[in-house]
């Protein structure tokens, strides 16, 4: 291998949304360090729904992304009644797959012949895609027209529509209405066996990986907003234990919190679903793709393209059963009743599984929020994927191969157009040394601060944020330590663990923790029995490194109360004096954190 | 016959207001033919450089980056539009401008060493010259063919500010307020949706904006006598375009009374 360092910077990725950076070197013909970064201005919407009530989550949440707003919906509404115990009718739940189809149907056909298509035709735009297949793109714009009628039937209009609530919709359409898209429906269903047929033409890479798929599964339909979480490595559980299986955390030098189940990357989408759920579909909708090349279940990532067209078909369908036979209802919501409570709603968005997860009181106004997003579970999976396959690719190729390989294959993600902005920046770097990311030196400190997003667990989060811009502290943020275990092995900087403590130290005092104290004697936070595992752990496997690990414990009195703007402020002060103060000391020496 | 320049760029936002090009269907491959497409990441051409006649922006400004962005795009555009609420009033995300940010938690989109995330959200007005603003969340595709073809026969667009109430009497739709008591800000509220929520009987929540001489106050004291409280009111004018006046000041002194 050669031993330059090359740098490229692509300045904007190109049909796909995302300000990403992907960074990675090479040696010895293989690819080490693999980053990609995606970034999300924080727009903090798990924030600023606190103290809303759920009348408003519907509208709010659908601005998290303009081609997904009912997926999000869906998600939300769902959370809430089960709360609430709210028991909706038929009526409801068919027009509700109606309207979800709607946008499955759109942001499908969108992704397919606007985003994705274009690359496998050697064209720059859908624009240049019209010039060379005039049919094959009038029907897309018809496809993605036909998905965004079905949306404003019941919603009114197809981005951020204001016809969902917490109970059903507003207004039922009325019989004429529905009987006007039954021939744009009929087309449609004819567009899609035409769709699949001509994506039998396309030459699609052949790019077999291993990787775990995941999608929702229900007892006889094909999934949209119910059904229980499994995986094709044999998981099998409830939405409600999500939490339990689907860990997030942030991954060094990456914006976006990464997660995996069970340790490992796992793909979400189109490809999971259909993977997952082909036996949920009928022989009419299957009916087509038996003609062509393509075999489900598949591992190749470009077979994506192939799930979207097969799903269009399958929603087409399914809007087409129920609207034939559409009646207008009595009434298009149920009452709702407020209690106090947690809930969790998950739907199949386009681009996969959508996890919510809400805390209401007595009034129905939310308490806190949690939104699991399909494209950042994706991530941990997108980065697998370049590697493997840039290093199938051939690694000796030139920097503009390369990036533009990488860009199709997050393309096949169809990475949400919401979550992230700007540009992909591709940086290579080729040398027989470890590679070090401009941004890492190999000194200063790791601040690795444990918390979770709920009340005083969070405030090792917030102290820690207080030191961000001290150019020697590099600073971690995450609610499952363990999974920090290898950053921090490796990691040649001193370790500082900070964590939210229960003690009776007054609020905001920084106390230092060694393992040979004696607990103080309430139960510590509820990260601490890992956090001091860890801090054993990382002290028993580097007995002979020269720098310390160190546990400061953040005081948050009996955990009950809030916690200061300058309690937050002081402990930043104080944490600061205690970094400047830190020395590299042998393991032996733990009485002191040099306070 | 030489065809005008464009560029749509985004910036902090859910990334709808693009949707109303890309949901034009076929207008917009015939707006492709009447115009060049210099710069739409999403639709593929990239030059975020160009020098363009007419620059689409959608999104707030949110980051350093942004700031810094935002400046190169005003000065390689003769006619800069921005559309949306994000970009007109610094979105529904602007909300956090007034928390106190010292209790949000960072941890959510825990960014340690890259962007500054700016203390606000904030429209593109806030730091560049805006020749036309486009209100909604989102925009409709109507609103940008409107502005386009208004813009090829030289003609300056003039949206209408009009308050939602006149939409609803053309429409001959009964007052969903005065008739079912339903909350409904449209008295405040610019028309361009076409009276969305009253048509599926509910009250507006005023995602296109605040509309030319709004009375505030008087609508938020009607509020009151439907039985909303103080802090719902306020919530009323603080939503989706909470940073923009004069929503702002009526929701900020219902929110401390």
């Amino acid at each position: 291998m050669s031993d330059k360092s090359i740098k490229i910077n692509v300045p904007v990725l190109a049909r796909v949304e995302g300000e990403g950076a992907l960074e990675f070197s090479i040696q010895d013909g293989k690819i080490t360090h693999l980053k990609l970064r995606i970034y999300e201005p924080p727009r903090y919407f798990e924030k600023f729904l606190e103290g809303r009530s759920y009348q408003d989550l519907a509208d709010t949440v659908a601005r998290i992304c303009g081609i997904c707003p009912v997926a999000y919906q869906m998600s939300a509404v769902h959370a809430i009644e089960s709360i609430f115990h709210t028991q909706t009718t038929p009526w409801i739940r068919a027009l509700r797959r109606v309207f979800y189809c709607g946008e499955w149907i759109q942001s499908h056909a969108l992704h397919i012949h606007m985003l994705a298509a274009p690359d496998f035709l050697g064209c720059q735009s859908i624009i240049e895609l019209a010039q060379k297949e005039d049919e094959a793109v009038r029907r897309g714009l018809r496809l993605q027209a036909l998905g965004n009628e079905l949306i404003t039937l019941l919603g009114g209009r197809s981005v951020h529509p204001v016809g969902a609530k917490v109970g059903g919709f507003y207004h039922a359409p009325s019989t004429r209405q529905v009987a006007k898209l039954i021939p744009q429906l009929e087309q449609g269903w004819l567009d899609s066996e035409a769709l699949i047929l001509w994506l039998d033409t396309l030459e699609l890479p052949d790019d077999v990986q291993s990787f775990t798929c995941v999608a929702m599964r229900h007892p006889d339909e094909y999934p949209l907003n119910e059904g229980r979480i499994v995986s094709d490595s044999g998981l099998d559980t409830s939405i409600d234990e999500y939490l339990q299986h689907f860990k997030e955390h942030q991954a060094p030098h990456s914006t976006a919190l990464h997660s995996l189940l069970d340790g490992e990357p796992y793909l979400l989408g189109p490809l999971a679903r259909l993977n997952l759920n082909q036996d949920r579909l009928s022989d009419e909708v299957l009916a087509p793709l038996a003609q062509t090349q393509y075999h489900f279940p598949s591992h190749n990532m470009y077979h994506s393209i192939v799930a979207r067209a097969v799903e269009i078909r399958f929603a087409i369908g399914e809007a087409l059963n129920i609207l034939r036979k559409y009646q207008p209802p009595e009434q298009p919501s149920v009452e709702v009743t407020p209690q106090a409570g947690i809930g969790f709603g998950c739907s199949e968005a386009p681009r996969g599984l959508l996890w919510h997860r809400y805390e209401v009181d007595s009034q129905g106004e939310i308490v806190n929020a949690i939104i699991v997003p399909p494209t950042s579970q994706n991530q941990a999976r997108i980065e697998q994927n370049i590697a493997h396959s840039l290093e199938k690719y051939g690694l000796e190729r030139s920097e503009s191969e390369l990036r533009f390989y990488a860009e199709r294959v997050v393309r096949n993600y169809d990475p949400c157009i919401s979550c992230a902005t700007h540009f992909l920046t591709l940086t290579v770097q080729r040398s027989e040394q470890e590679s070090i990311s401009p941004l890492e030196s190999k000194t200063g400190i790791l601040l690795l601060a444990i918390g979770s997003p709920f009340g005083s667990d969070s405030v090792a989060w917030q102290v820690a944020e207080q030191l961000q811009k001290c150019s020697n502290i590099q600073i971690i943020y995450s609610n499952n330590p363990l999974a920090q275990l290898k950053p921090l092995l490796e990691t040649s900087k001193q370790v500082v663990l900070l964590d939210a403590l229960i003690s009776e130290h007054p609020i905001g005092q920084l106390i230092p923790i060694t393992l040979e104290q004696q607990p103080v004697q309430h139960p510590q936070s509820s990260h601490s029995l890992t956090t001091r595992e860890l801090l054993a752990l990382l002290q028993t496997l580097k007995k002979e490194d020269k720098k310390t690990y160190q546990l400061l414990g953040i005081s948050v009195g009996n955990g009950t109360q809030p916690i200061t703007k300058k309690q937050i402020a002081a402990a930043g002060e104080q944490l600061q004096q205690v970094l400047k103060n830190a020395k590299p000391q042998s393991i032996q020496a733990t009485e002191t954190t040099g306070a | 016959m030489i065809k005008p320049k464009i560029a749509v760029h985004k910036f902090s936002s859910c990334d709808g207001c693009q949707l109303a090009f890309l949901n034009m269907g076929e207008s917009l491959l015939a707006l492709a033919d009447r115009v060049e497409i210099m710069h739409f990441a999403e639709a593929g051409p990239v030059d975020e450089n160009a020098s363009v006649d007419i620059a689409f922006v959608e999104g707030s400004i949110a980051t350093q980056h942004d700031l810094e962005r935002i400046q190169k795009i005003r000065a390689n555009s003769a006619y800069l539009i921005s559309m949306g609420a994000c970009a007109t009033a610094g979105g529904i995300q602007a909300l956090r401008n007034m928390a106190d940010t010292q209790q949000w938690i960072a941890g959510v989109y825990a960014q340690p060493e890259y962007i500054d995330t700016l203390d606000n959200s904030e429209p593109i007005s806030d730091h560049v010259k805006v020749d036309l603003a486009l209100w909604g969340c989102p925009i409709n595709s109507q609103q940008i063919i409107t502005t386009v073809r208004d813009l090829l026969f030289r003609v300056t667009p003039k949206p209408e500010r009009d308050k939602l109430c006149l939409e609803c009497k053309r429409q001959q739709q009964v007052c969903v307020m005065v008739s079912r008591g339903e909350s409904c800000m449209g008295a405040v509220t610019q028309n361009g949706c076409g009276a969305l929520c009253p048509s599926v009987g509910r009250g507006c929540y005023a995602c296109f904006g605040p509309a030319e001489d709004a009375n505030c106050p008087a609508l938020a004291n009607r509020l009151e006598g439907l039985g909303l409280v103080d802090r719902e009111i306020a919530q009323k004018f603080l939503f989706i375009n909470s940073a923009a006046e004069p929503f702002q000041s009526t929701g900020n002194k219902r929110k401390q009374s």
